[in-house]
């Protein structure tokens, strides 16, 4: 796939690659706080039901996994390990950022031991706000996602501004 | 993480562990089985650290701090309006319960009580966030121990009280609802007959679940007599809630000593005791609590008083002087709140007993001697919430 | 008796009264006992009536307390934790005052060192609680540690569940458990500085960043204007 990442890949290829990646997105859940039940709430049950919008929402490990969903606080114990996931996941790769502990700290802005901001750890495409935000929220970033997917040159990745739910 | 094939280490580690339930028979290598941050059966980011013995688990330490947000600090330079907003986040699968221990010392500080009506809407939300809680367990054990359907059944039924908690309070999840002196409004119109709907549904989940997880065979023999934890031990690790009634203990919070703002005594309603302390008896007593709980709700909802949701406080509220500690049974188990008042807007120091912390400090106890696979029943059936553990 | 009459019962009626009055009975009966057991160990009490006992002992018979606590029938293990009384240097903003002087801010004085209940005499103390199932009533114990040994025996040997309430307060007051089998870091990063929990620990996005929702406390219109604004 040496075409892809160079950009040389015909224009109408790229297209058909991007529309068949963005409804088999697999998305691995890295659930952390209160949000990681929203996020629950969102993948599993029958009620929100993401598997509608072509998202796979159980792969057994980041390396299978297109995309994360960092759902709650982040702390400076835990930063290591969102760093080591996202380093093991394949490119690709997007990151939505959902709730406000993981776009800024939230309301946890002055303790000691929050990372405001996992966009400090890694780069994040989407970013969910509320506390915690609802399903409904998630799966709008989901399908924000999926459009900035479908209409992006996968060889300039990391052109494009970040997108805010809301 | 090192493996170690050094048998005297694990001697030695067994004979820490002062337990003839290890068996050092087998010739096996010692291991370390690391465990998390993120793993499924720690429903968060706990880390346990294994060291095995073949399958056999001879120490099991967990590591907790991964959800560490610094409330007992936090709350030092907030306000009691906000320390309530703030301590939502602590056992974020039943929010309200944990406000109301916190708004219950700040009154007790201050000598205020709130209206009946506010009294009784308080005990309503406060049992539904239990069922809001304790539903999710049902389903997640149930899904750690591989019956997938019954997290879904537990997804799906949950979402009715959800809708209840969220037309009564606005919010979802974090209700914020509960003030010092009474609550923020008074309830939606028919939101008692619906509350009366919803709590039918839940007690068929609650028999649909009977039948399905904790009649099932499979699942009986894979909690029933694994993880046994006795009387005299749960009382030491200060285990409450479910996990210590499962244990034999006959004490509830509710019942026995009841502080002043909850209306337990105008129901009828009973607490439910194992005498086994297995992880069966633990999901038992769980799941007949979430049956009680609804029940009181729909006992409370048919006596609901008239009147006013809120007491006179002053606007800017400013806790007098003094020391006050309330505890009440949440979801989890016992939760107080130990305020340190020196009348100003803040509060001098807030000791935060969360019923987690107690609970999941029982595992390296517990799970020395049980099997790998045994270890994530034990885990589940202790129930914590990271927020509960780490605050 | 009605629905609405627990509720609308207050503390001026003669029945609740007299129920204060035995409950209050029953925790000095306790104190009582304690003190015959450890002698001159307790050095402070405080009864509220009908709701808390806090009982203050030494900081030698810390161990013995709970031992003596245990064979009264407190055997459920509720918390331990620390105190820091030294008023906080900082503000609610987390501003230093050497910081707020150099901008021309008038000096202030330190407000004074005053422990809560049951006395003390020291700026730190450990505190726990362990409740009787039985009796169905819980004791506050305190101890006193000098600044210059914040050391204390542990209770993780009668206590089970102490053992990590002894861990917690210490990596967030920096005291010392005696005999304590494990005391390593349970929250915290192993390379984490500081004590958090103490009162000289600021928060150091306050210090950068004033506290965005700061309006809150500002006077409401049609509030009582003389409670206005926080420190």
């Amino acid at each position: 796939m040496g075409l892809v990442e160079s950009g040389k890949l015909p224009k109408s290829l790229n297209k058909l690659l991007s529309i068949s990646r963005k409804y088999s997105i697999w998305a691995y859940q890295w659930g952390l706080a209160c949000c990681a039940i929203e996020m629950g709430a969102a993948f599993a049950s029958p009620r929100y039901d993401v598997m509608r919008l072509g998202v796979i929402p159980f792969p057994a490990s980041p390396r299978q996994a297109d995309l994360v969903v960092i759902a709650g606080t982040v702390t400076d114990k835990l930063a290591p390990a969102v760093v080591r996931l996202y380093e093991q996941m394949p490119d690709p790769k997007y990151v939505i950022s959902m709730g406000s502990c993981a776009n800024c700290g939230g309301p946890y802005w002055d303790s000691y031991s929050v990372t405001k901001g996992v966009d400090q750890l890694i780069p994040v495409d989407v970013y969910v706000p509320g506390c915690p935000p609802r399903p409904e929220a998630l799966l709008e970033g989901i399908l924000l996602l999926q459009e900035r997917i479908a209409h992006e040159d996968m060889a300039d990745r990391w052109k494009g501004e970040p997108i805010v739910v809301g | 993480m090192t493996a170690t094939s050094d048998r005297e280490q694990i001697a030695a580690l067994a004979a820490r562990a002062n337990d003839n339930r290890v068996n050092l028979d087998f010739e096996t290598e010692g291991m370390t089985l690391n465990m998390g941050p993120q793993h499924p059966a720690t429903h968060g980011t706990l880390r346990i650290v294994a060291r095995l013995d073949g399958e056999q688990v001879i120490s099991a330490e967990p590591v907790p701090g991964y959800m560490h947000r610094g409330y007992e600090k936090l709350v030092e330079v907030r306000s009691y309006p906000q320390i309530n907003t703030l301590v939502n986040r602590i056992d974020w699968l039943g929010s309200f319960a944990n406000e109301v221990p916190f708004i219950l010392a700040a009154e007790k500080l201050m000598g205020v009580e709130a209206p009946p009506r506010a009294q009784w809407i308080r005990t309503i939300l406060f049992e539904m966030s239990r069922i809001a809680n304790i539903s999710l367990f049902l389903g997640d054990y149930g899904l750690q121990l591989g019956a997938m359907t019954a997290g879904f059944y537990a997804f799906r039924d949950r979402e009715h009280v959800l809708n209840q908690i969220e037309a009564a309070t606005g919010g979802r999840f974090h209700p914020n609802f509960d003030r010092i002196g009474g609550l923020k409004d008074d309830l939606p119109k028919g939101w008692i007959t619906d509350s009366h709907r919803a709590m039918d549904k839940l007690l068929a989940f609650c028999d649909e679940l009977d039948d399905l997880l904790v009649g099932n065979e499979i699942f009986q023999s894979r909690t029933r007599g694994i993880g046994v934890i006795p009387r005299d031990i749960a009382l030491s690790y200060g285990l409450s809630g479910a996990n210590l009634r499962a244990s034999g203990v006959d004490w509830d919070l509710r019942r026995d000593s009841c502080p002043p703002g909850l209306v337990y005594d105008q129901a009828d309603w009973k607490v439910w005791t194992h005498p086994d302390g297995d992880c069966f008896g633990r999901t038992w007593v769980r799941l007949q609590e979430t049956r009680e709980a609804a029940l009181i709700v729909k006992q409370l909802l048919d006596t609901i008083p008239s009147g006013p949701v809120m007491a006179k406080v002053p606007r800017i509220i400013k806790v007098p002087e003094g020391e006050a500690y309330v505890e009440t049974e949440n979801p989890l188990g016992a939760m107080g709140y130990y305020i340190i008042s020196k009348g100003d807007l803040v509060p001098f120091r807030v000791k935060i007993r969360s019923a987690s912390f107690n609970n999941i400090s029982v595992v390296p106890w517990v799970a020395r001697g049980a099997y790998v696979p045994d270890l994530i029943s034990i885990l589940g059936s202790l129930y914590f919430i990271l927020g509960d553990i780490d605050r | 008796m009605s629905q609405l009459s627990s509720a609308d019962t207050t503390t001026e009626t003669p029945a609740e009264e007299a129920t204060e009055v035995e409950i209050d009975e029953r925790r000095q009966a306790v104190l009582d006992e304690l003190t015959a057991r450890l002698g001159d160990a307790v050095v402070g009490s405080h009864i509220r009536p009908g709701d808390d006992l806090w009982v203050r002992v030494e900081r030698a018979a810390w161990p013995e307390a709970a031992q003596v606590a245990k064979a009264l029938g407190y055997t459920w293990f509720d918390f331990l934790s620390g105190i820091d009384w030294l008023p906080s240097p900082f503000g609610r903003d987390m501003d230093a005052q050497v910081d707020l002087q150099v901008s021309g801010a008038p000096v202030k004085e330190p407000a004074p060192l005053v422990q809560g209940y049951a006395g003390g005499d020291t700026r730190f103390q450990v505190f726990a609680r362990l409740y009787s199932i039985a009796a169905g009533m819980g004791i506050h114990f305190k101890a006193d540690l000098p600044d210059d040994e914040l050391s204390i025996g542990t209770w993780s040997r009668t206590y089970f569940g102490a053992d990590w309430h002894e861990r917690e307060t210490a990596e967030m007051f920096g005291f010392h458990f005696e005999g304590h089998p494990h005391l390593v870091k349970l929250y915290l990063p192993a390379d984490f500085q500081g004590f958090p929990l103490r009162k000289d620990f600021p928060l150091l996005a306050r210090r950068v960043r004033p506290w965005p929702g700061i309006v809150d406390v500002e006077p409401m219109p049609g509030g009582d204007e003389s409670e206005g604004e926080g420190e």
